[in-house]
């Protein structure tokens, strides 16, 4: 008896751990979630447009989330957890990279509208100025690699301006991002830059 | 009296020299000195050298993505002058440059940034990178009383605008409609484009009549675009000018919602009438360019593979990514792809061989959002490319103890890993240099400095 119980005590822990393993080894990789799963969800986000009062304000907005999907502003600008994205901080910034020969580490902006800590705190000017040249409200150039502004600078400005039509309509999401920092060299002397998907950016309510 | 006039120039001098203008004029030579030098650099070195290169050759990290080129500064060619065709530039000339950005182009409006004294040194230092600034001067052309804009200065326009076959490169409606071509090359071989004479906002050198005729008189050096000094009077050129003036449309953001809707309709219908053309604006804009060309270790893309992929991506514990080669070479490129195939790709991440994409770092996750017109327009211009051969690697997969562990800390331990780019080509070209995967950017950062 004794020992018919130890060989099923054996016979189930080794499934277990066999169970353990195939998860481990099938799950798809980087998120629980199916990708097929995960491209409706991608192409679900964002706010409902339809509440936008002004016909043009909405047409234009459309125009600007159209631009924003197939751009993938998302893949970098909304950080990544166990289940993919955290879609409840869409394009709430936080995930982290080191770029660079000066190694220095940037966290992705939060450019959802909130008042502390969001693009509600910069003008059309200043948006529309890092989308067409990579320079931030305070004067400084962005290295491209870190933000891909060239390409975006390829956009028409009418284009341009329906993405920050857009970008003012999202929902917004208090979510302070740190400032850039210096970091620290890379072990391997070929590596320039490195970049991570989750969110480091920590505090999310006030 | 107990003032002389003496006395008077000594308070007046007194007095200019506390009210030091803000917009430092560009006669004033304060910035010879050496320090004002330092300055310039400094400043040039932060803010101008991502684009127009540490040297002033135009040639910045940033530069082969962007079109219009940046400006190279060494040949002294500048396109937005008030002197003469072929003569430098006036320092004011330069001033409204920088301080206006040039529209329809990734050069911003510094004037928020760069004022005053820091202006000043700043155009010294891009001025020596010319030895034309020492040795030439730039004389700038008088530009007589404005046209007020009238009926019979525009019909008189238009006829200029017939005059001068304008139409030959900005179309019979000034966006390119029955124009004889729309490729363009500056004199550095870059592509240019024509402007579009509808879209006032996106007119370099600015939209008033005044600026316009400015352009006709001094032309653009270095572009195409001629000065119409001998061919036009004066008078026509003005005319011309109020005639461009009139043909701006208004921009989408002052549009009510019918001319929205119908300008969007047309749109839409141009771009499935110009696929190609559409195709090139989505792959251009959605940053394909980012990974499927290699970069060097300054972050420069290499030209010569520009979406020839080879980017090498290291996603631990997943394996070793290298970006696919996008151009039409039957072999190694698309070229070998049908249409549906690569469809297929963009939407569910399944390869021709039947084998899976992860979800990162090719986000085609995003690209299944893509109407299927543009999708067929994306691919009508990938086909166009001219043919690069690069032969990708296939994802070099981890062993499957250390793919096991690497998703236990990931899932388990919550390690978060990142993904590592590294610089250099590493697929095989024509010429046989097959590059080690982190050895390359290596060799390729040591071919640059040679």
């Amino acid at each position: 008896m004794k020992k018919a119980l130890k060989w099923i005590g054996i016979i189930v822990g080794s499934l277990a751990v066999i169970l353990f393993l195939a998860f481990l080894y099938l799950i798809p990789p980087f998120y629980l979630v199916p990708p097929e799963e995960f491209v409706k969800q991608n192409s679900a986000q964002g706010p409902s447009l339809d509440q936008i009062k002004d016909p043009v304000q909405r047409m234009l907005a459309e125009r600007g989330r159209y631009i924003v999907l197939r751009t993938d502003c998302s893949g970098c600008h909304t950080p990544v957890g166990d289940q993919g994205p955290k879609w409840d901080e869409y394009l709430a910034g936080g995930a982290k990279g080191i770029f660079g020969e000066n190694h220095l580490e940037t966290y992705c902006r939060n450019l959802t509208p909130d008042p502390a800590t969001g693009l509600a705190r910069r003008t059309d000017d200043q948006v529309l100025r890092v989308l067409r040249s990579g320079i931030l409200p305070d004067g400084r150039p962005t290295y491209w690699r870190r933000m891909p502004w060239p390409f975006l600078s390829r956009w028409t400005e009418e284009d341009r301006y329906a993405v920050l039509v857009y970008l003012r309509h999202l929902t917004p999401v208090y979510h302070a991002i740190p400032d850039s920092t210096q970091g620290e060299p890379f072990a391997d002397p070929n590596v320039t830059e490195v970049a991570y998907g989750a969110d480091y950016a920590g505090h999310k309510s006030k | 009296m107990t003032f002389s006039l003496k006395s008077w120039c000594t308070i007046l001098c007194v007095l200019c020299f506390f009210m030091e203008s803000p917009q430092t004029h560009a006669g004033g030579r304060t910035a010879q000195n050496v320090q004002s030098a330092g300055l310039g650099k400094s400043i040039y070195d932060a803010k101008c050298s991502s684009c127009h290169g540490i040297d002033g050759k135009g040639d910045g990290n940033a530069a082969a993505l962007l079109s219009p080129r940046p400006r190279n500064f060494t040949d002294g060619k500048y396109e937005f002058r008030s002197t003469e065709s072929g003569s430098i530039p006036t320092d004011e000339d330069l001033i409204r440059t920088i301080k206006n950005g040039l529209h329809g182009t990734a050069m911003p409006d510094w004037d928020p940034f760069i004022k005053g004294d820091s202006l000043t040194a700043v155009i010294e230092y891009v001025k020596s990178f010319s030895p034309r600034f020492a040795s030439e001067k730039a004389n700038p052309v008088r530009i007589g009383a404005t046209v007020v804009s009238s009926a019979a200065s525009v019909a008189a326009g238009k006829r200029v605008f017939q005059k001068l076959q304008c139409a030959a490169c900005h179309g019979v409606d000034g966006k390119g409609t029955n124009a004889a071509t729309d490729e363009f090359m500056d004199d550095w071989g870059y592509e240019i484009k024509a402007a579009n004479l509808t879209e006032p906002w996106t007119f370099r050198g600015g939209s008033t009549a005044r600026d316009i005729y400015t352009r006709f008189r001094t032309g653009l050096d270095g572009t195409p675009m001629p000065s119409y000094k001998g061919a036009a009077t004066d008078r026509e050129m003005w005319d011309l000018a109020n005639y461009v003036v009139s043909m701006g449309r208004k921009p989408v953001w002052s549009m009510s919602e019918e001319e929205l809707k119908a300008f969007y309709a047309q749109l839409d219908k141009m771009n499935e009438e110009n696929p190609v053309k559409r195709g090139k604006y989505l792959v251009e804009t959605m940053g394909c360019g980012y990974c499927h060309s290699p970069i060097r270790k300054d972050g420069s893309i290499v030209e010569e593979l520009k979406y020839a992929g080879g980017q090498h991506w290291d996603l631990y514990p997943f394996g070793n990514y290298v970006s696919y080669n996008l151009t039409s070479d039957k072999e190694t490129g698309l070229g070998g792809w049908t249409d549906d195939q690569i469809v297929k790709f963009l939407t569910t991440g399944i390869r021709r061989d039947g084998s899976r994409m992860i979800p990162f770092p090719m986000p085609w996750t995003a690209y299944a959002a893509l109407k299927s017109t543009d999708m067929k327009a994306i691919i009508l211009f990938l086909r166009s490319l001219p043919p690069v051969y690069n032969k990708i690697p296939l994802p070099e997969k981890p062993n499957i103890f250390s793919y096991m562990w690497g998703k236990f800390r990931m899932l388990i331990l919550k390690h978060d890993f990142p993904l590592t780019v590294y610089p250099g080509n590493a697929g095989t070209t024509k010429n046989g240099d097959v590059s080690a995967l982190t050895a390359s950017g290596q060799d390729l950062a040591k071919e640059e400095r040679q």
